[in-house]
């Protein structure tokens, strides 16, 4: 594809990502015909973490982004149906996804891709970069909750803007990814990375948090947010991320519109600084709202 | 159901969700044509089509389909089942 001839990184993973999944080749030349240069840049950019975050294992990760697809089609297959996501509790999600460690490596592993081939997905990323990671006090103490792949807290540890980063994961796998993923990027700002779950999370005050598609793996996020505002200085900036009509095989809380999660997180004591939706697939917002479909919305707030 | 008993129910289903097109919807169509129709889109498709005529589909049955005519055909064979 000529567009991604100046892209190198960026055009070896579409390659290789058609070379395991040739069935996609409609859908991923459609995202690159439809960017625009400027967003070409930031996704060379992105490829060239994700290339070296997954350096020596890109081929399993193009096939599990692959299974991923597939998944993910089940789950909306059921969702169209019921008009609910599969899961509703915790419990069931533990049992199916968070304790198996093979396809949790799998899920996070194509998670990881999809920041790349989903526009919604590779949005939230370089908005995080660009947007959020600019506007918190210099020398910050950032904690990021559920960090998973280790890609938007590689870029906070990256950050000029942060003095110290922290990590806390309730799952293993997601916890050595995220580890393996800042060894990669050769990270020397003090990091730390601790098994918690958010329930039972440790006291401790933080400049700027980042809590990245987690709320919909709760049964309860109304409390997570509130007991997150706790762990936040008055003033501290939290950055939110939450999708909409969003089904997937560990999703269990099912938010049907952006202002949903904007009031969760009003509600937990944040005056809100800007909300922004991406609908999936390049729809419109009024689109995605009348089809329900996906909507990956971010909510900045500060701590009040 | 014959088959333009299905493209009845299909037509409309079709226009809102693949809105950007406003060609004609036959037989031949195919996802190549249509620059909605991605694989999320065949799921909502295959499952507003379902809820119209009153019947349920396997994946494996809708997936793969060489063009809408083959959906078409499908659909009306499971309505006279």
């Amino acid at each position: 594809m000529s567009r991604l001839e100046q892209h190198s990184t960026l055009a070896k993973l579409y390659a290789l990502q058609l070379e395991v999944f040739p069935e996609h080749e409609d859908f991923l030349s459609r995202r690159i015909a439809n960017s625009s240069d400027e967003h070409l840049v930031e996704l060379e950019h992105l490829a060239q973490v994700i290339a070296r975050i997954g350096e020596g294992k890109l081929e399993t990760i193009a096939r599990d982004y692959a299974w991923l697809t597939n998944e993910m089609l089940e789950e909306e297959y059921y969702f169209r149906r019921h008009g609910t996501y599969r899961l509703s509790t915790f419990e069931e999600a533990e049992r199916t996804v968070y304790a198996n460690a093979e396809f949790m490596q799998k899920y996070m592993n194509g998670v990881l891709f999809s920041h790349l081939w989903w526009g919604n997905h590779s949005r939230v990323i370089i908005h995080f970069h660009r947007e959020f990671l600019s506007r918190i006090k210099q020398g910050a103490h950032h904690l990021e909750v559920g960090p998973g792949h280790g890609l938007l807290l590689y870029l906070a540890a990256n950050s000029p803007r942060t003095g110290s980063v922290t990590g806390w994961d309730v799952s293993a796998t997601s916890l050595r990814d995220t580890r393996h993923a800042l060894e990669a990027m050769g990270v020397h700002k003090p990091v730390t990375l601790e098994a918690h779950n958010i329930v039972d999370a440790p006291s401790g005050k933080f400049d700027s948090l980042t809590f990245s598609e987690v709320l919909e793996h709760l049964e309860q996020p109304r409390d997570a947010l509130k007991t997150l505002r706790s762990l936040l200085n008055d003033g501290g900036k939290i950055f939110v991320h939450a999708p909409v009509n969003s089904p997937a095989p560990d999703h269990i809380y099912l938010f049907r519109e952006p202002e949903e999660i904007v009031e969760m997180v009003r509600d937990a004591g944040f005056a809100i600084d800007e909300t922004v939706n991406f609908p999936g697939m390049d729809a419109s917002l009024e689109r995605a709202r009348k089809l329900k479909l996906t909507i990956s919305t971010i909510v900045v707030g500060t701590a009040i | 159901m014959t088959r333009e008993d299905v493209y009845a129910k299909l037509e409309p289903i079709f226009r809102e969700l693949f809105d950007q097109y406003d060609g004609p919807i036959t037989d031949e169509l195919t996802a190549n044509d249509v620059e909605q129709w991605d694989s999320l889109g065949h799921v909502q498709l295959v499952v507003a089509l379902e809820q119209e005529c009153g019947v349920r589909c396997a994946p494996q049955e809708v997936t793969g389909l060489p063009d809408l005519g083959a959906l078409v055909d499908l659909f009306a064979a499971k309505t006279q089942a």
